[in-house]
């Protein structure tokens, strides 16, 4: 970490220059997300209202009307559903990869690991024409299964760069000793390594976590309205047949995201480690 | 073998962890990833070659060899959306970029409370891309829009060829800024502290201890950055999608949004695998450059 450094005038103004950046900044980046609470907490006459109103009496009755909605709820469950199925699929199938990645000098072993970066790299949109129209032939769009698999492709390359690392991390002794204990290779890593590697695989999940909750584009496509999932769901109330519902869609876009800032803030440290971990360490 | 020689074997650790333990935990993946990503994407580059509907079977497309290819590279509105995918990518990652590395700079100081400066301006990055992009949609409304209240117009920001573009630039900016920020931070806290203790110390000025200590030792960091932000900013579509919808006049149509209405609007299948493929090899340059990047700094 930089230190302020000069006489202690010269501190204290820079130190006050810092925060004032800072803070202008702050307000700056969280104002959209901000704005768009107030407007959700607002009536209908308040939000047309210009002015704008900066103090009021604020109401839930958007909230209320949107948590009423059965499509909302079955939304909500298609969201849950999906995304836990992601994610434990995710880590069920790439954490023993990265483990092989980080212990076994296998041949092929960085063609591999390489290629699978390349996948997450590519563009969404050019993997998701042909997948739309595979699914299709073989029934499966429109299920649940259709976007529980196409998350998963994008997320198994973040969890094996990711548990690589950590895995990378711990010493080659754990394995031994368990070894010489008479654990087998499987035993060695389900009740050594893995355990040791949480820190790891608590990152990864919620960046799995993340992506499919948030995810448009593959949902948009390849479900239906009894399978979408809040994402595309909450976009129905910015094009209803009377145009954009504004109490709907700041309340349902608030429901949606609300939740994922407040657990970002209570796994920030989970979060910035995986995402660093995944992009510098390679 | 003998007995004796398995026991061997066995005691040594290389021998331990043994080939089929690394088939078993490797196959799984690559089935998942063959399946699900690599049979969709030979299927569509046979698309590409061929002229196909969903009504046929799936092999029965007629052969036309590059057709498809030929009627993407010709038409004036993919032309376009190349030098605007392009131009927004370039423009969004500077931008991204310059503004990534000052707030980390500023985030970097020793400092009480910087954590909270630092979750605070992860929140953009944390919001749904497409409320995100909904919630800017909102406040840049013509009629009720508080952006056009406090000026008292009415423009229709996202409804000008001359603005609509600056508008998803600035969404773009403000949602993956501090994806940089965080990158960078990490890199200017794994930095060693005596050179630039040491720059000081020779009377450096601290622009110039920047330039000359920290920004070579926190290259590695900023290239990573710079690639991951374009192949990110090059497949943009959630913002796009739900803002403009590639308009007006096709003034925000990037390749992502172009395949998008090519494929599930316009239903042209193959046409859709052709741009679909043209933006996998563009983006295929940007990936091996990456590679070769983190090749180096492993």
């Amino acid at each position: 970490m930089a230190a302020v450094v000069g006489s202690p005038r010269m501190r204290k103004l820079e130190s006050a220059l810092i925060y004032a950046t800072l803070t202008v900044l702050v307000l700056a980046f969280l104002f959209p997300v901000i704005w768009v609470l107030g407007l959700s907490l607002k009536t209908r006459a308040q939000v047309f209202a210009a002015p704008p109103l900066y103090l009021w009496w604020p109401t839930f009755e958007n909230y209320a009307a949107v948590l009423a909605r059965s499509d909302f709820l079955r939304a909500f469950t298609n969201t849950l559903i999906v995304s836990t199925s992601a994610v434990l699929l995710s880590l069920g199938v790439g954490a023993p990869a990265a483990y092989a990645f980080a212990r076994f000098p296998f041949k092929g072993r960085s063609i591999l690991f390489f290629a699978l970066l390349v996948m997450r790299m590519l563009p969404p949109i050019a993997v998701l024409v042909p997948m739309y129209l595979l699914f299709n032939k073989i029934g499966l769009a429109t299920t649940r299964l259709s976007v529980v698999l196409a998350y998963t492709t994008f997320s198994l390359p973040l969890v094996v760069w990711i548990m690589r690392g950590y895995f990378e991390g711990l010493p080659v002794e754990l394995e031994e000793s368990a070894g010489i204990d008479g654990a087998s290779r499987f035993g060695a890593f389900m009740y050594v390594i893995l355990p040791l590697a949480r820190p790891g695989l608590v990152a990864a999940s919620i960046l799995c976590l993340q992506l499919a909750w948030n995810d448009f584009l593959f949902s948009a496509v390849l479900t239906n309205s009894a399978t979408q999932t809040l994402p595309v769901m909450m976009t129905a109330f910015s094009a209803g047949d009377s145009g954009m519902d504004w109490g709907g869609l700041t309340a349902s876009g608030m429901l949606v995201t609300l939740p994922v800032i407040l657990f970002s803030f209570v796994a920030q440290r989970h979060l910035v480690a995986g995402l660093s971990s995944g992009a510098v360490k390679g | 073998m003998s007995e004796m020689g398995n026991i061997v074997k066995t005691a040594s650790l290389e021998r331990w962890f043994d080939r089929y333990f690394v088939q078993a935990t490797v196959l799984p993946t690559f089935l998942v990833m063959v399946c699900v990503f690599g049979v969709p994407l030979v299927f569509s580059f046979y698309l590409s070659f061929t002229g196909w509907d969903l009504e046929q079977p799936l092999l029965a497309g007629r052969f036309v060899g590059l057709a498809n290819y030929d009627d993407v590279l010709t038409n004036s509105v993919f032309k376009k959306a190349i030098y605007i995918t392009l131009g927004y990518t370039a423009a969004t990652v500077a931008a991204q970029m310059l503004l990534g590395l000052g707030i980390a700079l500023l985030l970097n100081v020793d400092l009480p409370g910087m954590r909270v400066f630092r979750t605070a301006l992860i929140v953009p990055m944390m919001v749904t891309p497409i409320v995100g992009a909904l919630c800017w949609k909102l406040l840049l409304d013509p009629s009720h829009g508080v952006f056009n209240q406090w000026i008292g117009e009415k423009i229709v920001w996202l409804g000008r060829t001359d603005t609509a573009i600056y508008a998803i630039w600035l969404v773009g900016v403000w949602q993956n800024t501090t994806y940089v920020t965080i990158i960078l931070l990490a890199g200017l806290r794994s930095l060693p502290s005596e050179p630039i203790e040491a720059a000081a110390i020779d009377g450096a000025g601290r622009l110039a201890a920047f330039w000359f200590v920290t920004r070579p030792m926190l290259r590695p960091y900023i290239v990573v950055a710079l690639l991951l932000r374009t192949i990110f900013e090059f497949r943009a579509f959630d913002n796009i999608y739900a803002m403009t919808g590639g308009g007006p006049a096709n003034s925000t149509m990037v390749l992502s949004m172009y395949t998008y209405l090519v494929t599930f609007v316009q239903f042209d299948f193959s046409i859709g695998a052709a741009a679909a493929w043209l933006m996998l090899l563009m983006s295929l340059v940007l990936c091996v450059l990456f590679i070769l990047v983190i090749r180096r700094a492993l």
